[in-house]
């Protein structure tokens, strides 16, 4: 009557966790964790839905119920797949870090408990963060194994609990920066945070706290462990890591050994497969509105080289992209009787978006079709990748947001004891860009220039709320609904199902 | 000399002489004949008999009887000890009459039959050839033959000097015995819902496995399979009772007495009966793996004497439908009539290519079992040897297997004790091909040679999973061998004449071993798009072992046996470990000649690429999961007067895979039958020969179909995560614990009628039922702000069953040269789930059935909700075109739109059929014999997904279309969009299996019988619906969705010979 079968292959709570090799490795998945959507559903609520990203219908691909349309024009739902799996994402993060912690009560106290104890708050204060910016009155859930069903805090509650998590934490924090604490949060980390929740203090509770902001920003500057990188471009980088020292946090990807960063696949055109030295075929998905690129006027901007748009050559700069097509391939409307004459097609980015299909949001897939818009590729594409992957780490903080925080930090009546200059801070940046320095800088230049600076990292939409562009029209004037809920997504329709206690957020 | 025939032990109890000669009878194979006048009034006392010879046990039952006793040709025959009443007309010259008994159904000759003059002592037996010669006393006018196991016959004498009669089988006595799982009652006996099938209803025609015999066969029983030819067939009795899918939905096999040996194990040649178990109070005795019925299968030991038979068969199989697609002249003019074109890399100007016809062949199949067997009253051997190979009609794919199979049963200790011994071992071969190739040889343009001038294939890369389905078969092979090996070894001892003691221990190994290539030219991309030319050859190997180990003992204790009484009882234990998924798997790559294919792993040049060690094997799982099952039962037969049975039994199943909260479970059971025919106000009539009631009801347990460690909390790799400056391991929680899982209950109430009428010209069962399964595992959405993971496993959910089956066999026709026999059954079934939440745990609904396809990612088309059942659609309404030719739909207010959401969709019929028949006809003239079956299903519904997804008429410069889409107009661009368009009546009559048979005249001291026929499979499908075949997988979660389902249906042509020697 022994029922007791024994377990050979698989860790369980009986023969896991003892040693501190697999106390380490059981705080793993706080950090692959991270990695899951940070570059997927949670990049497309901060980017799709703003002026920077969008991915169109091709003929009925990419239409998938409407779910990319919808963050476009501001017209999603809390059914909205996206909003379900960031949610899914962010909690499940906040959930393991509660996990991982109530795990290492039972570790021996000293320096490696200390440390790891603050890093795992520290974590979980930037997984509130982020879950806070989205959906504005979350649950706090802090303890683990609590059987009782969170209900919602309201956004200012949330915002104490972080603000004062990450003090706590703070001292305890790594103050070196290296390899070794690439990946994982160090003090930088905590008051680049820290940074952020300041500057954006009169979104989420209605009370500006830019002095705290600046001295939060102050305290990375003067601590003199990072820098601006020389090449705009290398903080990107697929080879971008510990030797880049312009980056506060990144969270690390591999294009074999940590996926989920498939900037590139989305971004390229079918065409670029051989541009870029690819094993895979790229999607062909993700571009920007024409409003948001003639942001980038001035020819020698270095970080107009993020972007590709016009007529396509192979890397060499000189071979044209080439596609051997008929005159009726390249456009399905060509009404003329030698419709089926080959040509070759020299491929040209439109920037400008000719919607076949306004309803569908869809704009074709002839040639034509398949060339509209203006790519990115800041994340550069990863030719020694063999998946649709790549190795780009994704930069959560760098130093040139810092500084650009400070500058509107004091813009907005912020007090630095240092008498830094909004000017002064903008120029930083324009200057590694290899622009003219500006003669002034209000908020309206220093948001143009976060513009340039910040594409395609995750703050778009953060930042579009904060300077009260978030109700504007855009989008070749498809997005248009001003509706001012929508600062903040839906509580997803399932976790309302699963937990009764929830209320939905005011509007939806 | 019968009369000599020494028996072991006899015990008569107190009752009618004719019941204790019956029994006599029965127990010791000796015929005895009599009239039944002559004993009517006679009684006996108990008494037993030890070592005792026939003869004397009779002459001691009749001393109070005056019977005189003789034996003829081995028949004892009894009569009237006194002189018959002196005749009252003056008699007439007797006669002699001659003449040959036959069997009925083979023709054969029968030696042994037993001919009396009616109304006298006057008979004789046949001889080896059949022939008998009588002379028949003046005052006889019928002359009645008897053999046992045959239905007597009375024939009118008049002026005839030869008369040839040809007896039937008695069904009622060939059944005599019904299977009920650790033993074994008469059919008369049963209590509960249990249908036997014989070999000669199976099915015929190229069939692997015993699940394939049966389909269409028991009403209830629904049996789908795909033409695949390695592809599993999916069984569900009476309705889905679990949401899970896979073993979840399978009933439990017991072979032989092995309880859940491998079906594979079981070449259908060899198969004596199948018992399938179908109510809970027959199944409740196999407890907690009981809720989706009970297929006891049985196969040949010693025959009573040696004997050797060959039977074989070569078939060939064709493709009998598939989708029509546009010639390469087709698909150029249906864009030049649209104003589109081609690329040039996709236009070889006049070029047709026909993809199906280039990758589809005629299948040949062939099959030989061979089985001799002989021994003595000690010790008997059978033994067998199965070979089977079919091609499938897709070129490169087949299926090889060789069962060999050894019995041995010896007697020991003066009979006292039983020693039976069986090893099986199967060898089976697979040659897979690609997925891919069913896409392609529909979807590739019709317009592409298929090698470029220098004899390269051609490819167009630039379009995602689109290949040329010819390189896809000649450039990626995959082998796999599963080689199950199955010992059984039991004994059976006396303890005393009334208590037995079984010990059956088992041990069945599965092995699995695998390869597969990938050649250096093949594009196909073995991981995440990435083409596969970068891999430069790709080879695959795997191996794993699965490992069973039974132990079941029970006692079988008889305490009570009298005419009026009988009592049986059945104690037993059982002791279970599986041991799964012990194997690895891994690739390389990088080979510089593809000559050796996956031979040598060691010639790879994998550069700095990691082996994937975690690639899934299709129908496997690897890592060492171990499964314990611990169970004890008991089971009690009562009979009363003959009429009255109860049969009660309760099994405690403790299985290892729950939670420690609620790792034992306890199935009862109780059953009562009433036999109407054998009371005593119906006797004395002849119209109704058979009137049963059943009543049953019992509670059975679903706890196969997952993981052993389902309940516990478990650590997996969750990715990498940087630490100290390289990527690691992150080990975290992958499954959130739950102990107080377990089964999932199902309790059934099942009443049912079993009559016979016009001598058994007619019988029949009607069953109805009423199924409820609750404590449904299913794998909740939790928040993630309490636990570990999104989802647990728990009991919450509740799917009801309720239906009603009808099993009529009837003999219009039976003469001596000609007869016809049909037998039907009809099976209706009403599913729905009852409940999905409960306080804990909430769900209003699970959307399921994603078919994907072109820009519909994440659009489903069932769902599983409360008051609806399992399969039930969930799509928008079709409302025809705008003005533009687009696609419109209703929404929810009325209106029409060109974009349903999930507001617009409507409930809109389901996939589980509401009837399921089947007709079986067998007409038999002298010596030819026609068999035909009928088989189908009404009042389903399929969504026909594979049409709307190759029905993209904007897409057709990248893919072919089906001929369908040549009225679609160009520019609609939502034609694909799933709606109830594409939902079709899924109701089809189809023509399973036609055999015609010959008994060939061969008689000789070589040969004793021989036969041959012809067979056909799937002459023909009566269907409105669209797709390749409206015979869609049932199973699962998601029935009646045809998406993707490429696969060709096939129609076969079998010619077998059956021979015994």
């Amino acid at each position: 009557t022994d029922l007791d079968a024994p377990i050979e292959s698989e860790y369980t709570p009986s023969n896991f966790l003892t040693t501190p090799e697999q106390f380490i490795a059981a705080s793993g998945p706080v950090y692959s964790q991270m990695r899951d959507e940070v570059a997927k559903a949670y990049w497309n609520l901060q980017e799709l839905s703003t002026d920077e990203a969008v991915i169109v219908a091709r003929n009925g691909n990419y239409y998938d119920g409407a779910r990319y349309q919808q963050l476009s024009l501001h017209t999603w739902d809390p059914q909205n797949q996206f909003v379900r799996t960031a949610w899914e994402w962010g909690f499940s993060g906040i959930s393991t870090c509660n996990r991982t912690l109530a795990l290492f009560q039972n570790t021996a106290d000293g320096d490696f408990k200390t440390q790891f104890t603050a890093e795992l708050r520290t974590m979980r204060a930037l997984y509130y963060y982020l879950m806070m910016d989205l959906y504005g009155n979350i649950p706090l859930v802090p303890e683990f194994g609590s059987t009782e069903q969170p209900t919602n805090a309201t956004r200012q509650q949330v915002f104490e609990y972080i603000e004062s998590e990450l003090k706590a934490a703070l001292p305890n924090l790594s103050a070196t920066v290296s390899a070794q604490t690439y990946g994982r949060p160090t003090q930088g980390t905590a008051q680049a945070l820290l940074a952020k929740l300041y500057l954006n203090a009169e979104v989420y509770i209605g009370q500006p706290r830019y002095t705290e902001a600046i001295a939060a920003c102050n305290a990375i500057i003067k601590g003199k462990k990072y820098s601006l990188a020389a090449n705009y471009l290398d903080v990107f980088a697929v080879e971008n890591g510990p030797q880049v020292a312009e980056i506060i946090f990144a969270v690390p990807f591999d294009a074999n050994l940590a996926q989920g960063n498939m900037m590139s696949r989305f971004a390229l055109h079918q065409q670029m497969k051989d541009k870029f030295g690819l094993l895979f075929t790229p999607s062909n998905a993700s571009l920007t509105w024409p409003e948001f690129y003639a942001l980038y006027k001035e020819p020698t901007d270095t970080r107009n080289q993020q972007w590709l748009a016009g007529k396509q050559y192979l890397n060499d700069g000189r071979t044209p992209i080439l596609i051997a097509t008929t005159k009726k391939g390249l456009d399905s409307r060509y009404t003329g009787a030698d419709g089926n004459a080959a040509i070759s097609y020299h491929l040209e980015l439109s920037d400008r978006l000719t919607f076949r299909d306004a309803a569908k949001f869809d704009v074709g897939n002839d040639e034509l079709g398949k060339a509209q818009g203006t790519r990115n590729i800041k994340y550069y594409p990863d030719k020694s990748s063999t998946s649709r992957d790549q190795g780009n780490d994704l930069v959560l903080f760098r130093y040139a947001d810092v500084l650009l925080m400070k500058a509107e930090a004091i813009l907005r009546g912020g007090q630095d004891p240092d008498g830094a200059t909004a000017k002064n801070l903008v120029n930083q940046i324009r200057t590694r860009a290899q622009v003219p320095a500006l003669p002034t800088v209000d908020l309206n230049t220093l948001f143009e220039e976060r513009s340039r600076e910040m594409a395609w990292e995750g703050w778009r939409r953060n930042d579009l709320i904060r300077f009260g562009k978030w109700e504007s029209v855009w989008g070749q004037g498809m997005k248009t609904n001003a509706e001012t809920y929508r600062r903040i997504y839906p509580i997803p329709t399932t976790e309302l199902t699963l937990n009764g206690q929830l209320k939905q957020n005011t509007g939806y | 000399q019968k009369a000599t025939t020494e028996v072991a032990y006899f015990a008569v109890p107190a009752g009618s002489l004719a019941t204790a000669l019956q029994r006599l009878q029965r127990e010791t194979g000796v015929n005895i004949v009599y009239e039944a006048r002559d004993v009517q009034q006679a009684r006996v006392e108990a008494a037993e008999f030890r070592a005792a010879k026939v003869g004397d046990i009779i002459r001691q039952m009749t001393r109070r009887t005056p019977l005189h006793l003789e034996e003829t040709q081995g028949v004892i025959i009894l009569t009237p000890d006194t002189a018959p009443p002196a005749p009252s007309t003056p008699r007439k010259a007797a006669r002699e009459v001659k003449g040959r008994i036959t069997d009925a159904r083979s023709g054969t000759a029968l030696p042994g039959v037993t001919v009396m003059a009616k109304g006298t002592s006057t008979g004789t037996v046949t001889d080896a050839e059949g022939r008998y010669a009588l002379v028949v006393p003046e005052e006889a006018t019928t002359l009645v033959f008897s053999f046992m196991g045959y239905v007597a016959k009375e024939v009118t004498v008049g002026e005839q000097t030869s008369i040839d009669v040809a007896l039937s089988e008695d069904n009622k006595l060939l059944n005599d015995v019904v299977v009920i799982g650790y033993g074994a009652v008469k059919k008369g006996e049963v209590t509960s819902s249990i249908t036997n099938v014989e070999p000669r209803e199976f099915n015929r025609g190229v069939v692997a496995t015993p699940d394939q015999v049966l389909q269409g066969k028991v009403a209830g029983l629904n049996i789908t399979r795909s033409g695949d030819p390695n592809a599993t067939p999916t069984v569900v009795l009476r309705g889905a009772s679990s949401l899970r899918t896979g073993q979840a939905q399978e009933p439990f096999y017991v072979i032989d007495g092995v309880p859940a040996a491998s079906i594979n194990l079981v070449a259908p040649d060899d198969i004596v009966s199948i018992d399938v178990l179908k109510d809970a109070s027959a199944t409740a005795i196999y407890g907690a793996r009981a809720a989706n019925g009970v297929i006891i299968i049985t196969t040949r030991r010693q025959k009573p004497s040696a004997a050797v038979t060959y039977s074989g068969y070569v078939g060939v199989e064709q493709v009998s439908n598939t989708i029509d697609m546009l010639s390469g002249d087709q698909l150029r003019n249906y864009l030049e009539a649209n104003g589109k074109s081609l690329s040039p890399a996709d236009n070889d100007e006049g070029t047709n290519t026909d993809w199906q016809k280039e990758v589809m062949r005629t299948g040949i199949s062939h099959n030989h079992t061979i089985s001799y067997g002989g021994g003595s009253e000690k010790s008997a051997f059978n033994a067998s040897v199965n070979y089977f190979k079919r091609q499938g009609v897709m070129k490169t794919s087949d299926s090889e297997r060789i069962i060999g199979k050894i019995n041995l049963d010896q007697k020991t200790l003066k009979d006292k004790l039983q020693l039976r011994f069986t090893l099986t071992n199967s060898l089976l071969t697979q040659h897979l091909i690609s997925d891919l190739v069913y896409r392609n040889m529909f979807n590739h343009l019709p317009t592409t040679n298929i090698q470029n001038p220098d004899g390269t294939y051609k490819e167009n890369l630039t379009r995602t999973q689109y290949y040329n389905p010819v390189a896809l078969l000649n450039q990626n092979s995959e082998e796999r061998k599963i080689n199950t090996l199955l010992g059984n070894a039991s004994a059976q001892l006396t303890i005393l004449p009334n208590l037995t003691n079984t010990l059956s221990l088992s041990m069945q190994n599965e092995s699995v071993k695998g390869g597969a290539y990938q050649s250096r030219e093949s594009p196909v991309p073995n991981a995440n798009n990435v083409t596969g030319l970068a891999a430069k050859g790709l080879a695959r190997r795997y191996s794993l072992e699965n490992t069973r180990k039974i132990l079941e003992n029970y006692l079988t204790y008889n305490p009570l046996n009298t005419t009026t009484h009988d009592l049986k009882l059945l104690v037993g234990y059982s002791w279970q470990e599986d041991k799964n998924g012990d194997g690895f798997q891994t690739d390389t790559r990088g080979f510089v000649s593809d000559q050796l294919g996956y031979n040598n792993l060691g010639l790879g040049n994998p550069n700095g690429v990691t082996p994937n060690y975690d690639a899934a094997i299709a129908g496997y799982s690897l890592g060492i999961s171990t499964l314990r099952l611990i169970s004890l039962y008991s089971r009690v037969n009562y009979g009363l007067l003959d009429r009255y049975f109860l049969q009660v039994s309760v099994r405690r199943d403790g299985s290892s895979a729950f939670g420690q909260n609620n790792r034992w479970g306890t199935f009862p059971a109780a059953s009562l039958a009433w036999n109407i025919a054998r009371e005593d106000f119906l006797a004395g009539q002849n119209k109704l020969t058979e009137l049963k009631l059943r009543v049953g009801y019992g509670i059975t347990g679903n706890s196969l179909g997952f993981d052993p460690l389902i309940a516990t909390q478990r650590y997996s790799s969750v990715g990498t995560f940087y630490y100290n400056g390289s990527f690691i391991k992150a080990i975290g929680p992958t499954q959130n614990p739950n102990p107080d899982l377990k089964w999932e209950s199902t309790a059934m109430l099942n009443v049912g009628l079993d009559f016979g009428l016009l001598g058994n010209r007619l019988s029949g069962t009607v069953e109805v039922y009423d199924k409820r399964t609750s404590d449904l595992i299913w794998n909740y959405p939790v928040s993630t702000t309490q636990y570990f993971v999104n989802t647990l496993y728990a009991n919450v959910g509740e799917i009801s069953n309720r239906g009603v089956e009808l099993t009529l066999n009837a003999t219009p026709v039976q003469t001596a040269d000609f007869q016809w026999t049909v037998s039907g059954n009809l099976a209706h079934n009403v599913n729905k789930v009852e409940k999905l939440a409960n306080d804990q745990f909430r769900l209003d609904q699970v959307y399921t059935a994603y078919p994907g396809g072109s820009g519909q990612s994440g659009i489903s088309t069932q769902i599983v909700k409360t008051g609806y059942p399992i399969g039930q659609f969930f799509l928008p309404e079709y409302a025809g075109r705008d003005e533009n030719g687009l696609s419109l739909f209703y929404k929810a207010d009325g209106t029409t739109t060109g974009s349903p959401t999930l507001a617009d969709y409507r409930y809109q019929g389901n996939a589980q059929p509401t009837l399921l028949y089947g007709v079986s006809n067998t007409v038999s003239w002298k010596r030819l014999d026609l068999n035909f079956f009928l088989r189908g299903v009404t009042g389903n519904k399929i969504l026909n997904a594979t049409l709307a997804n190759q029905n993209i008429p904007a897409q057709s410069t990248a893919n072919n279309l089906p001929v369908f889409s040549l009225n679609e107009p160009y520019n609609d661009n939502r034609a694909n969009y799933y709606s109830d368009r594409y939902l079709e009546s899924g109701a089809y009559l189809r023509l399973d299996n036609a055999t015609l048979g010959y008994n060939l005249p061969i008689q000789n001291e070589y040969v004793k019988r021989a036969r041959v026929y012809i067979t056909t499979q799937n002459l023909f499908t009566l269907t409105k619906y669209r797709g390749i075949d409206p015979e869609m997988n049932l199973g699962g979660l998601t029935p009646g969705l045809d998406n993707n389902n490429f696969y060709p249906k096939t129609r076969s042509y079998v010619l077998g010979v059956n021979l015994e020697f």
